[in-house]
């Protein structure tokens, strides 16, 4: 692929669209820091220790803990004990949200974490490897009044791993073991403005239920969900955002439909990336207010990956197109014998000794060069790993859907499978940048082999060989930057407290991170639907330059548009390529 | 002072005051003016429904009137208070079992601790410091238990509830619970004017108690982004667990300043009375006499005297050795026969099923 747009701009053009570029990235950043609030809430909830009596008639099957049919309480297990109330007669229950407040379809989703408050015991103590057995129900309602429907029911087990720090005796009874978070429950669309949790611990001494677990004092939940405002924001930009990627996308395939060559590889995949940024950027997440929709999250998920997968694909994809490209045309004139190759170059040939002095290979090299199958070695550990993040995905969030408690951690296969998957993908994540490390190196060092020798070439290879070579550097210095971007934010959004107060301003930091991110990757892509559409300014001008090279014909019609195009802009990218670093030297 | 039931214990003194039930005839005056001390007028207050109107506030003896006042405005947090009086006492004398003063309730006289508590000493500071922080704690926890009608979204970013809830978050309902105990713990202080030394050594050490609390959060966090990396990472605060706050303020309590009353212009502070030791932080507690010597019994200040307090006679260096806890006159050692727990099969909660084992032990106390 050859005469870009990024080869026949001026200097001026290029960073108008430049500066363009950064106040929309300015904006991206702005409207996360200022206008939305902190991406999610947390809210704590303290269980209220319910009694369900048996011999009572029950006349509801759910326990409120406040309100007006709130449920018989106990204060502590110690008046449990004066009242001989048994284990199996305790409910714990929860309410979310808190009095006086509605859940909203706006939070997207309900996370609930489970932390238990174990005192310790010198003669009750938690016993290695014990598991808690949770009997739990979920149930909604939309108002105040009506009677409360079951959403879930489940029989759960979740490890407990706590340590207790002071030294075991019996003067530290009473302390409190430091437990580990355990995941409860992840609900993935909020339809419903009141839910109740139940929980039981039912205890079975010969099947050994609940047996062994210590002394357990309080029950705490943490709820959490996406803040409303911050879906709001997040909405309105993705809304903002799918109109312009798809104008800019609908307009790079006219161009590359116009021009009378079929697309090459590299043109397709930049459309490929245009359209999986397109998928993310339609705002289905609007039908989650009105419907209710569990499988956003899983279907969000999917979304990201094959970006991110297309992304790693283009990148790779790119690399290799140029490192051919440069060989291909270099071999071409050499065959042909109408250069000679200097002693500095031979180094380079020595990388693919095959397409050396083989005149008879370079159709073959011309079709090689536009197939997708060759790229099977790198293109490989993405597909594989997405897969691979993709089965763990669905084995987490998609059996969510069928019962909100599931965790895939919380039994031992579980856990070694995930964690399997997840090296795996990890595994796949590290070859694919060795990859693409080696094929960076492979690029730059013909670039660096093929400027020794720029001064020797006649005209017209030297543009074209300049703007290979400025594409390649413009992209990877471009890419860099952005890669860079988002790991700093990353490690600050981690590091950070997520707010930072300026005067009376506060700027939040991590909404910051998440919608100056996404702009910046969303104007990437628009960047190299942008620059890198072919320019066909000059198309219709084969017969005015005056350094064709007379071949055999039909296979080498492609090479002489490619050179044409390049001659008559001759004053045009210089002052460009001087930027980059490139001069010809005498 | 029925056996409370406990946990199967070897020794049953350790357990004797785990839920020790606050004998009814306590009077409910108490100069620190909490009147959780009453179980009796607060339980005559209807649980579920807010105070209202002054006649059940104004019941309760031994509030201020700017206490009545709040009484009055939040009525619903009044069960937290008396929750926080008992979550005070067991605490107290957790820290304090192995000490010569072990916080120690009197049945009968004005104050609960005893007239101890007029003095201004180390203790007094220790026991107004969690106060403060208890009521702090049991007004957090009765409002993450969703009990009080409104917490957390007093202060907000955008507007009142429940639009700010939606469109923000809510805050923390620590800082509705250390708000309240600032207005109510330090109301009789600040009524009494700030220009006395007691006064102002209470109210320091009301707020090193809730410092305790806001020192000691721990930050917990959880990742769930993206197949459940950490791209999307909610954090939150937690409390520390009370035992844990009672444990800091009593090494403050072993860290303590003496100061005295001084005047800088026009305004009074308290300041070191030993010039050479550097001014107490805020996290710090600060006491205006010394201490009085526990060992005797004095009936009128309250103190019971070590006199036949168990203690630890096997080992020398134990914290409760007999050699720490008893005075001049020594221990003795006795044998009993002590019928205890034995064998007993735990649950998780509530319901221990235990077999009577007699046994015979050698109890230690002190000597008059």
């Amino acid at each position: 692929m050859a005469g870009a747009i990024i080869e026949n701009m001026s200097t001026k053009k290029l960073v108008i669209v430049g500066v363009i570029l950064l106040l929309f990235q300015a904006f991206a950043f702005m409207v996360g820091g200022l206008i939305a609030p902190s991406p999610t809430t947390a809210v704590h909830y303290l269980a209220t220790k319910c009694v369900d009596k048996p011999n009572k008639p029950q006349q509801t099957k759910w326990f409120m803990p406040w309100g007006r049919k709130e449920c018989d309480k106990i204060r502590s297990f110690d008046e449990a004990m004066a009242k001989r109330i048994e284990a199996n007669n305790i409910v714990f229950a929860v309410h979310i949200p808190l009095p006086n407040k509605e859940m909203s379809p706006w939070f997207q989703f309900m996370l609930v974490i489970l932390q238990f408050d174990i005192a310790f015991k010198m003669y009750n103590q938690i016993e290695d490897g014990s598991l808690v057995y949770i009997d739990v129900g979920l149930a909604y309602r939309d108002d105040m009044d009506s009677e409360w429907t079951e959403m879930a029911h489940s029989f759960e087990q979740r490890k407990l791993s706590c340590n207790f720090t002071a030294t075991k005796t019996h003067e530290n009874e009473g302390r409190y073991y430091e437990c580990d978070l355990l995941p409860f429950m992840e609900v993935g669309s909020v339809a419903h403005k009141y839910y109740l949790l139940n929980i039981r611990l039912p205890v079975n001494e010969r099947k050994k239920i609940n047996v062994g677990i210590g002394e357990i004092r309080d029950i705490r939940l943490v709820g959490i969900h996406q803040n409303g405002g911050f879906t709001k924001v997040w909405f309105a930009m993705k809304t903002f955002l799918t109109p312009s990627i798809l104008i800019i996308m609908i307009w790079y395939w006219r161009r590359i439909t116009l021009m009378s060559r079929p697309p090459v590889l590299l043109e397709k995949v930049i459309l490929a990336l245009g359209i999986s940024m397109t998928f993310i950027n339609i705002p289905v997440e609007w039908f989650s207010v009105g419907f209710n929709w569990t499988w956003m999250l899983l279907f969000g998920d999917i979304r990201q990956g094959i970006f991110y997968s297309m992304l790693l694909s283009f990148w790779i994809i790119f690399c290799g197109e140029h490192l051919m490209e440069t060989q291909f045309f270099e071999t071409l004139v050499l065959g042909r014998e109408e250069l000679k190759m200097c002693d500095l170059c031979v180094p380079a040939i020595k990388i693919f000794p095959e397409f050396c002095c083989h005149p008879t290979k370079e159709s073959q090299d011309q079709t090689e060069r536009n197939r997708f199958s060759i790229y099977w070695k790198q293109v490989g550990p993405v597909v594989f790993g997405s897969f691979c993040l993709f089965i763990f995905d669905m084995c987490e969030r998609g059996v969510q859907l069928k019962n909100p408690f599931y965790s895939i951690w919380a039994s031992d296969i579980g856990t070694e499978l995930a964690m399997a998957f997840i090296i795996v993908a990890g595994i796949c994540a590290c070859l694919y940048f060795l990859f693409l490390c080696f094929m960076v190196f492979q690029v730059f060092r013909n670039i660096s082999g093929k400027r020794m020798s720029l001064p020797a070439m006649s005209k017209a290879r030297q543009l074209h060989y300049e703007g290979l070579i400025f594409r390649f550097k413009f992209l990877m210095l471009v890419t860099l930057a952005c890669a860079a971007l988002t790991v700093i934010f990353f490690i600050i959004s981690q590091v950070n407290e997520g707010h930072w107060h300026w005067g009376e301003h506060t700027v939040q930091v991590n909404s910051a991170f998440f919608t100056g991110i996404y702009g910046m990757w969303n104007l990437y892509v628009f960047a190299i639907m942008f620059l890198y559409a072919p320019s066909h300014k000059h198309y219709g001008d084969e017969q005015s330059s005056g350094q064709c090279i007379t071949g055999d014909g039909g296979a080498n019609s492609g090479e002489d548009l490619h050179l044409t195009t390049t001659i008559t802009h001759l004053d045009g990218p210089t002052v460009v390529y001087k930027m980059t670093g490139k001069e010809a030297q005498e | 002072m029925g056996n409370p039931p406990h946990h199967g214990n070897q020794l049953a003194a350790p357990a004797l005051y785990l839920n020790m039930h606050l004998p009814p005839r306590t009077c409910c005056e108490s100069l620190l003016h909490l009147p959780f001390l009453c179980p009796s007028s607060l339980a005559r207050l209807p649980r579920s429904r807010p105070v209202s109107g002054a006649a059940p506030c104004a019941r309760l003896r031994g509030l201020t009137p700017g206490q009545v006042g709040v009484c009055r405005a939040r009525g619903e947090v009044m069960e937290s208070v008396r929750k926080a009086a008992e979550m005070v006492i067991e605490e107290c004398q957790h820290q304090f079992r192995n000490r010569r003063w072990n916080c120690s309730i009197t049945p009968r006289g004005i104050n609960v601790f005893g007239r101890v508590m007029n003095q201004g000493t180390r203790e007094a500071a220790f026991v107004h410091a969690l106060s403060s922080a208890a009521v702090a704690v049991a007004v957090t926890r009765a409002c993450t238990r969703g009990e009080l009608e409104r917490c957390g979204c007093d202060r907000k970013v955008r507007g009142v509830s429940p639009e700010g809830f939606q469109w923000s978050g809510c805050s923390d309902n620590l800082s509705y619970g250390v708000a309240f105990s600032q207005t109510f713990v330090d109301e009789p202080e600040r009524a009494k004017g700030l220009s006395a030394g007691r006064p102002l050594m209470n109210l320091h050490n009301n707020e090193a108690g809730r410092k305790a609390i806001l020192h000691n959060m721990q930050v917990e966090c959880k990742c769930h982004g993206v197949s459940g990396s950490c791209e999307l990472r909610t954090c939150w605060k937690v409390m520390p667990p009370f035992r844990r706050v009672g444990v800091v303020l009593k090494e403050r309590f072993d860290g303590a300043t003496e100061v005295r009353l001084t005047r800088i212009g026009s305004r009074t502070a308290l300041l070191p009375r030993d010039s050479q030791v550097k001014p107490p932080a805020a996290r710090d507690l600060v006491y205006l006499a010394p201490s009085p010597d526990f060992c005797r019994l004095d009936p009128e200040n309250g103190i019971p005297g070590t006199a036949g307090r168990r203690c630890n006679g096997t080992s020398r260096l134990a914290p409760d050795g007999c050699e720490l806890v008893c005075c001049g006159p020594g221990y003795k050692a006795g044998r009993a026969e002590v019928v205890q727990r034995c064998s007993c099969k735990f649950s998780w909660c509530c319901s221990v099923r235990c077999q009577q084992c007699k046994n015979t032990v050698t109890i230690h106390t002190c000597r008059v």
